[in-house]
């Protein structure tokens, strides 16, 4: 990358408010990391407690969602096994982002789930939760399979998310959610 | 019985049964990268011990918890309450950091879903 377009870059991050981000194959040790680095410069700015927990925990919820995913995969193409992660500020709140590759017949199933979520108020979403977190859990499961009602109940919006296609077989898949 | 001693990593817990005083601590961040094999090794030492004893004590001392990790100590306390129904005196003991919370949060919800005396008590941060 030439200078200039450093320094592009750099503006960039600085105008969208970007504290983090991370593109590459997530291990829990990179996730680890960012996550300590993120909680550690949030409580050197002295901001509360409780949201710096909301968005450590959405990140976290997040990106082992991503990681889980992408582990049950191992896509052919190197690439694809690979995710973004952003942390951002903009004001007062916290934007996390993630975007990674899902097949194509992932798809349906991923947005019923987000519509059901988003069709939700708070009460409605802690019902959901307490009852899925109760789920048995497939022999081989990595996770509880409610990361994504979490984080929707720590955010203080809905939640966005957008399905780009990249070609026959996959779509990319990025998923916001404002703290 | 075994000992029952894990140390804390950056993404675990400490878990650690006392003998003398018969308590079994968890603290610290609990977001491991499969909370299913971590927490198995605890549930099943548990049930083991639950056999075993009369009584026993859990205090809880954790900051963060990820979804999966909450499964886990969900079946923990549902050991405990199996072993109250069977006549045995067990008390858990939750510690908060009274400046977060989202660490009250943390406990309410799971006294909400348990019928063992579970203690709140707010701890400074």
């Amino acid at each position: 990358m030439a200078m200039h377009e450093l320094i592009r870059l750099k503006e960039e991050f600085t105008e969208k408010g970007i504290m983090i981000c991370f593109n590459g194959p997530f291990s829990h040790s990179i996730i680890e990391e960012i996550g300590n680095a993120v909680r550690r410069r949030l409580e050197g700015e002295e901001v509360r407690k409780d949201a710096i927990m909301d968005v450590f925990a959405v990140y976290i919820e997040q990106t082992q969602n991503v990681k889980n995913y992408l582990a049950g995969k191992s896509f052919p193409v190197k690439n694809f096994n690979s995710a973004i992660i952003i942390i951002a500020r903009m004001g007062g709140k916290y934007a996390i982002s993630s975007g990674n590759v899902i097949e194509k017949t992932d798809t349906a199933a991923l947005v019923d789930r987000l519509e059901r979520i988003q069709r939700l108020d708070r009460e409605g979403l802690k019902r959901l939760y307490k009852e899925e977190i109760r789920h048995e859990v497939p022999p081989g499961g990595t996770g509880a399979g409610v990361g994504l009602i979490e984080i929707a109940r720590r955010a203080s919006e809905k939640l966005s998310y957008v399905i780009d296609e990249i070609d026959e077989t996959y779509n990319f898949f990025s998923l916001t959610a404002v703290i | 019985m075994a000992p029952l001693d894990l140390q804390p990593t950056g993404s675990s817990p400490k878990v650690c049964f006392d003998p003398f005083t018969g308590i079994l601590e968890l603290s610290g961040d609990s977001y491991p990268e499969n909370s299913f094999d971590f927490y198995t090794p605890v549930l099943s030492w548990l049930k083991e011990h639950l056999r075993e004893t009369e009584a026993l004590q859990v205090h809880f001392n954790i900051v963060y918890m990820n979804s999966s990790s909450i499964k886990c100590v969900l079946d923990i306390l549902d050991l405990m309450e199996e072993a109250e129904a069977a006549g045995k005196k067990i008390l858990i003991n939750w510690y908060y950091d009274r400046e977060n919370p989202r660490a009250l949060d943390l406990a309410e919800e799971f006294a909400e879903d348990v019928g063992v005396p579970f203690h709140i008590i707010p701890v400074e941060g």
